[in-house]
């Protein structure tokens, strides 16, 4: 169980470093320029955190996690509505649910 | 007159008025709508992983920035890794050090209080919106602000219905719930694909990942994975 102070000093902490990033941009540039290496980096870093969370969760989660997954990449190349892919991938988490996989 | 306002505001100097305020909520009211379902199905994670209602509330009041938020829920046990779950949410959420970098010229402009007031709800459709309105002239950075308050409102509103959704369901797994996050994820990532040029980054963060989470300390293997995209990326396209 993690406790409630702890929990409550724990988002406050997550607040803190958001606001750094949304304040952070302007007050750099304050300062100096924002290279196109920099740029590079900030951008593949964003979208590889999430890859670096779905990739272990998914393979080191059950076959319907596969499943749902799968629907979702091909719902969103398909239709481009993050929306859908998710409602897509969760009812087909369900259905394999149902199903005992 | 709501004309000659809005028209005020699209000429003269960079300035901030409860006037743009107002202009930037009712114009983003109709993409705020649709985070809602976005805010129900935080809320109804957060609930499968046994986060109390008061506590995934709070996080979407202070934090207010969704993919972070769900992060956060992957790292949520006891005892909490304080410092994996700051540096993930500092990595999802390092974007908005861009997008406040390409609002810079702009908003050094206004005096400070308010330049922050218009930072501190910054999401990426509030600057989408607002970076659209620069460009038909807008001059008043208040519409920051009041597009970033109602798409709070709404996150804020959305939360508050998946987490009663999720009290009062019981076993969420029943109902695919568990599957939302890496769904949810897994479609962010495929509308970040831009090219073959994302392949070599992308695979890297996947594979550190991967190994990472069999070889490092609980979480760790989420910043390797993500430094990883991150120095490939800038490797091959900082040019």
């Amino acid at each position: 169980m993690v406790s409630e102070a702890t929990a409550i000093g724990a988002v406050l902490l997550l607040m803190l470093v958001t606001i750094a990033t949304r304040v952070g941009g302007v007050w750099i540039m304050s300062y100096v320029a924002i290279t196109p290496r920099i740029e590079a980096f900030l951008k593949y870093m964003a979208t590889s955190v999430l890859i670096a969370i779905v990739a272990p969760a998914t393979l080191n989660a059950s076959a319907r996690i596969w499943v749902a997954v799968a629907a979702a990449v091909i719902v969103m190349v398909a239709t481009r509505s993050a929306l859908g892919a998710m409602l897509v991938g969760t009812a087909l988490a369900a259905l394999g649910r149902a199903f005992g996989i | 007159m709501a004309g000659d306002a809005a028209d005020l505001g699209r000429s003269g100097r960079p300035r901030f008025t409860a006037n743009g305020v107002w202009r930037g909520a009712v114009e983003i009211a109709p993409i705020a709508a649709f985070i809602i379902p976005f805010g129900i199905a935080f809320g109804v994670a957060a609930s499968a992983k046994g986060v109390p209602a008061e506590i995934s509330l709070l996080m979407s009041v202070a934090i207010y920035a969704g993919a972070s938020q769900f992060a956060a829920l992957d790292l949520w046990y006891a005892p909490l890794p304080l410092a994996t779950l700051a540096l993930t949410v500092l990595a999802v959420n390092a974007r908005h050090i861009l997008l406040g970098a390409v609002l810079a010229p702009w908003l050094l402009q206004v005096p400070i209080v308010r330049r922050l007031a218009a930072l501190v709800l910054l999401s990426d459709a509030n600057f989408a919106q607002a970076m659209a309105a620069r460009e038909r002239g807008e001059m008043d950075a208040g519409i920051l602000f009041g597009s970033g308050l109602a798409m709070w409102v709404t996150w804020i509103v959305g939360t508050s219905a998946g987490v009663l959704a999720g009290s009062l369901l019981g076993d969420l797994s029943r109902f695919g719930f568990d599957a939302v996050m890496v769904t949810y994820f897994a479609a962010i990532i495929v509308g970040q694909w831009k090219g073959v040029l994302d392949l070599f980054p992308w695979i890297g963060a996947a594979a550190v990942a991967v190994i990472g989470a069999h070889v490092l300390p609980a979480g760790w293997h989420i910043i390797a994975g993500a430094l990883t995209g991150g120095v490939i990326g800038a490797w091959r396209h900082g040019e």
